[in-house]
């Protein structure tokens, strides 16, 4: 089993703690002139509080677990992850709530991109691990988020059992045959948009494709079949989803696309699409530039100076 | 034919003493506002020199005027794709420093100064970035009065085909000598300028010919100041409009003579009007060099000739026009006596200011404690003046100039100067023999007429002889568009609309 050292700090149980020890200083200050009620109260009311505490959780437990073990499948997790059925594009998720701190749980399903934007150590380490697939940031809610965990940790517990994910077979697929639907020289049977339209990715040429969905070179989708086809074939995400819900790709289709991506992602990274943007358009001003250099080479460049120049180097002044 | 009235021009050189009042007189009318401090829509030069901008005889650098090209005439500057293609980045425009950069003194200093050890002074401030100016290295006539300059006569341009011999012999202090060039704009019949406008903003009025630059139409492409072989176009950079002579056309049309004409103290300026055939333009403009002038010349028509004025009639030309043809000085000089001559026909846009060449003074040899003229040569134009070959400036340098490199045009010319002196001599001083003066006469092929005549518009014109400003009838013409007594106190001078940058 891994072990890893959670580095990140709960400043905010921090806080609360140092504010309870604010109160009590002050308390017995306060209550000098007060009654028995007050005291009574002071004792009831956080009794109360105590317990309606205690009993939230438990209350809100049946029915996460349910949402969450729905959310699993329904939000794609099972393209990247199995729990208790070993590695796939992700990590086997059994036992993820004892190896990790809630707070940082919640947040990585929440922002995963961001987390890794922003060098968090244990997501950084994961990362590596990984293959350098990133986690998809799949726009999940907070109460989606609390549900899923509230699964994880049913499951951790042996509370639920969880699902045997079913690996996702494709037919052979043909990478040239895919790469002309990226680029959309083929048309979809179905007719959808190429996905050149909103995505980029290595291997189309430096000036790559659209940039309204990310770049699928880094994508986790595209590491393995299952994932790929998982995805794809009724895709969870917002954008996704609206295109392809009413024209889905065939399975040959799916094969041929992931045949050329899978094959783009493990290929090099080529630098991103901006620095080859960038590279192009100063190598087009420098030709331009030189051109003109050459087209404008005979331009009148001062008459009066190099005239007084010459006549005084040829008196030698 | 298509006859054409001309508000024309004569500067008789011999009588300019370079004083620049023409220039002065000028900038404190026109060129004073801001953005205009470096222009001289009249400058005086220094010939021999290189004049301002530097060196703006060289077309090779600033590609000014037309050439022709397999027989035809076009801009030497560029056609209509070139004009495309250089639309937004004008290559061939002078740099301010071949103008130079103005500037004014700091005035101011010399009463504010705190008190101290040494007179304060008043450092040059330039107008343009209002920063001073440690050295001023340039300026409008720089090289005024520097012939025999080791700088600047020595690179004047219309010297290029002087032998070795002849070009040292001019910086020698004996020989040294130098004689002033005005300058405004020619107001062409074939302008280069106008040529080279994509905008058609510049434009030749048909009345009198005067070349104008229209401040609302100028978009500042600049290509007038390049196309333009006698850099009378400038830019302004205040308003980003270009500007230029406009022949004092306010002046000219309530009867006066143009300011820089008006305060010549020399009285080398005349003005008049010159009836000319358009039909003849292209013709005159693409003459063989050689042949320039006396193709302008007959482009020129006689304002006597009753065709001529039935055409010019025909055109809508009025009849005070036509009388002031008759009238003008400048046909006399030009058409008449053929002792003025357009300043390089060579650029082949028509100039239709002409130029009386400067006698140079004789060359004299002090031998043995005797001051001797040389007058050896053919002419036999003994004993005042030295032999044309012996002029002090060679007869090729104002080829050059004044006849696109034409010797016979301009030796021509200097005969009939010459006879008119030997004519005046033997008239006042009574020393020269008949016979002499009989040969002075066939050798400048002129008679005692002619050469009184030559004489007294030369040396005793009244100011209605030099100017013969024609009557435009403005209100007559104001009368066809507008009310007269529904606009009055309308009119005048300045812009409706300012100038200015619309970027
Ligand atoms: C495209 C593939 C992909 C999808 C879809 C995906 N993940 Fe992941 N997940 C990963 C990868 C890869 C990692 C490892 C971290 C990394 O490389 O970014 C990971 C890491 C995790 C971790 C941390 C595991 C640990 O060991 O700490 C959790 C928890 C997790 N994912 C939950 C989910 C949930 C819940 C969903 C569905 C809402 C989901 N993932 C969807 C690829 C995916
Ligand atoms: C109309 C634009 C559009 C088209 C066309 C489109 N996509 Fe997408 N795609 C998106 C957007 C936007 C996202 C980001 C998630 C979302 O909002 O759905 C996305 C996300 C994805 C992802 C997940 C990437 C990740 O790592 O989070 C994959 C994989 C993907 N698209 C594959 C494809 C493929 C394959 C095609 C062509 C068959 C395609 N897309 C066509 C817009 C599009």
């Amino acid at each position: 089993m891994r072990t890893i050292k959670r580095s990140a700090v709960n400043n905010g149980q921090a806080l609360e703690k140092a504010h309870l020890r604010e109160h009590k200083k002050r308390a017995p200050a306060a209550g000098v002139k007060t009654s028995l009620l007050f005291w009574t109260m002071w004792l009831i009311l956080p009794g109360i509080m105590i317990l309606a505490l205690a009993a939230f959780p438990s209350r809100a437990g049946a029915q996460d677990i349910s949402e969450g073990e729905q959310l699993f499948t329904s939000k794609g997790c099972t393209a990247c992850h199995t729990i208790g059925g070993g590695d796939l594009v992700g990590p086997d998720l059994a036992g993820v709530t004892t190896r990790t701190e809630k707070d940082w749980l919640s947040r990585w399903l929440k922002e995963p991109d961001k987390m890794l934007a922003e060098g968090d150590a244990t997501a950084t380490e994961l990362f590596e691990k990984y293959n350098k697939v990133p986690m998809p940031n799949l726009g999940l809610t907070d109460s989606e988020v609390a549900s899923l965990i509230a699964y994880f940790e049913s499951l951790d517990s042996g509370g639920t059992t969880a699902p045997t994910s079913s690996a996702v077979t494709l037919p052979a697929g043909d990478a040239d045959r895919g790469k002309a639907f990226f680029m959309g020289t083929t048309r979809f049977s179905k007719g959808g948009p190429a996905c050149m339209a909103c995505h980029s990715v290595a291997g189309i040429g430096a000036l790559g494709g659209g940039n309204l969905g990310p770049d699928l070179t880094t994508s986790g989708y595209i590491v393995s079949e299952t994932a790929f086809a998982t995805f794809i074939s009724a895709p969870i995400t917002q954008t996704m989803s609206a295109v392809w819900k009413g024209t889905p790709l065939t399975e040959q289709e799916q094969a041929d696309l992931y045949a050329f991506l899978s094959k783009a992602s493990v290929a090099q990274r080529e630098p991103s699409a901006l620095t080859q943007i960038a590279m192009l358009s100063g190598g087009t001003a420098i030709v331009l530039i030189a051109f003109a250099q050459i087209w404008w080479r005979k331009r009148l460049a001062g008459v009066r100076r190099p005239m007084v120049e010459r006549a005084h180097a040829k008196r030698g002044h | 034919m298509n006859i054409r009235a001309q508000v024309s021009m004569v500067f008789h050189l011999d009588k300019c003493i370079g004083c620049h009042t023409c220039s002065i007189a000028c900038k404190n009318i026109w060129t004073d506002r801001k953005g205009t401090e470096y222009m001289w829509w009249n400058n005086v030069e220094t010939k021999p020199g290189t004049g301002y901008p530097t060196r703006w005889e060289d077309q090779k650098k600033y590609k000014g005027g037309f050439e022709k090209k397999n027989g035809k005439l076009s801009l030497k500057l560029q056609g209509r794709t070139g004009a495309l293609g250089n639309i937004f980045y004008n290559p061939n425009l002078p740099s301010m420093d071949d103008y130079y950069e103005p500037w004014t003194y700091d005035y101011g200093h010399l009463f504010d100064a705190p008190e101290g050890d040494d007179q304060p002074t008043a450092r040059a401030i330039s107008l343009v970035t209002g920063k001073v100016m440690d050295t001023i290295e340039s300026g409008p006539n720089w090289d005024d009065d520097l012939g025999g300059s080791p700088v600047y006569a020595e690179n004047d341009i219309n010297l290029d085909e002087l032998s070795e011999e002849e070009r040292e012999q001019l910086s020698e202090v004996e020989r040294m000598t130098f004689f002033y060039l005005p300058r405004i704009c020619n107001h062409c019949a074939n302008p280069g300028c106008v040529a080279a406008c994509p905008a058609g903003a510049l434009y030749k009025r048909g009345e009198d010919g005067i070349v104008l630059l229209s401040q609302e139409k100028c978009r500042a492409w600049r290509m007038c100041i390049s196309g333009c072989p006698y850099k009378k176009t400038y830019f302004n950079w205040s308003t980003g409009k270009s500007e230029k002579c406009i022949l004092c056309y306010p002046r000219i049309e309530s009867g006066q003579p143009p300011a820089c004409f008006h305060s010549c103290v020399g009285r080398i300026r005349y003005l008049g009007v010159l009836l000319y055939d358009a039909d003849q333009i292209e013709k005159a403009a693409s003459a063989e060099d050689a042949d320039l002038v006396e193709a302008q010349r007959a482009m020129i028509q006689d304002p006597f000739d009753p065709a001529v004025i039935a055409a010019a009639k025909a055109n809508g030309i009025p009849d005070n026009m036509i009388t002031s043809a008759q009238k003008s000085p400048v046909y006399k000089f030009v058409k008449e006596w053929k002792i003025a001559l357009p300043l390089h026909a060579e650029f082949r846009t028509l100039p239709m200011l002409f130029y009386v060449p400067p006698m140079m003074p004789v060359l004299a040899k002090s031998k043995d404690g005797i001051y001797e003229v040389d007058q050896s040569g053919s002419d036999g134009l003994a004993p005042l003046l030295s032999a044309l070959d012996k002029a002090r400036v060679p007869i090729k340098f104002m080829a050059r100039l004044f006849s696109a490199g034409n010797t016979a045009i301009i030796e021509e010319v200097y005969r009939k100067l010459i006879t008119v002196r030997i004519h005046r001599r033997s008239a006042e001083v009574k020393d020269v023999s008949q016979a002499e003066l009989e040969k002075a006469y066939v050798s400048g092929k002129t008679n005692p007429e002619e050469a009184d005549a030559i004489f007294r518009l030369t040396a005793l014109p009244t100011y209605e002889e030099r100017f013969v400003v024609p009557d435009m009838s403005r209100e007559l013409a104001v009368e066809a568009t507008v009310l007269p007594l529904a606009n009055k106190q309308e009119t005048g001078f300045g812009f409706r609309k300012k100038p200015e940058r619309r970027f």
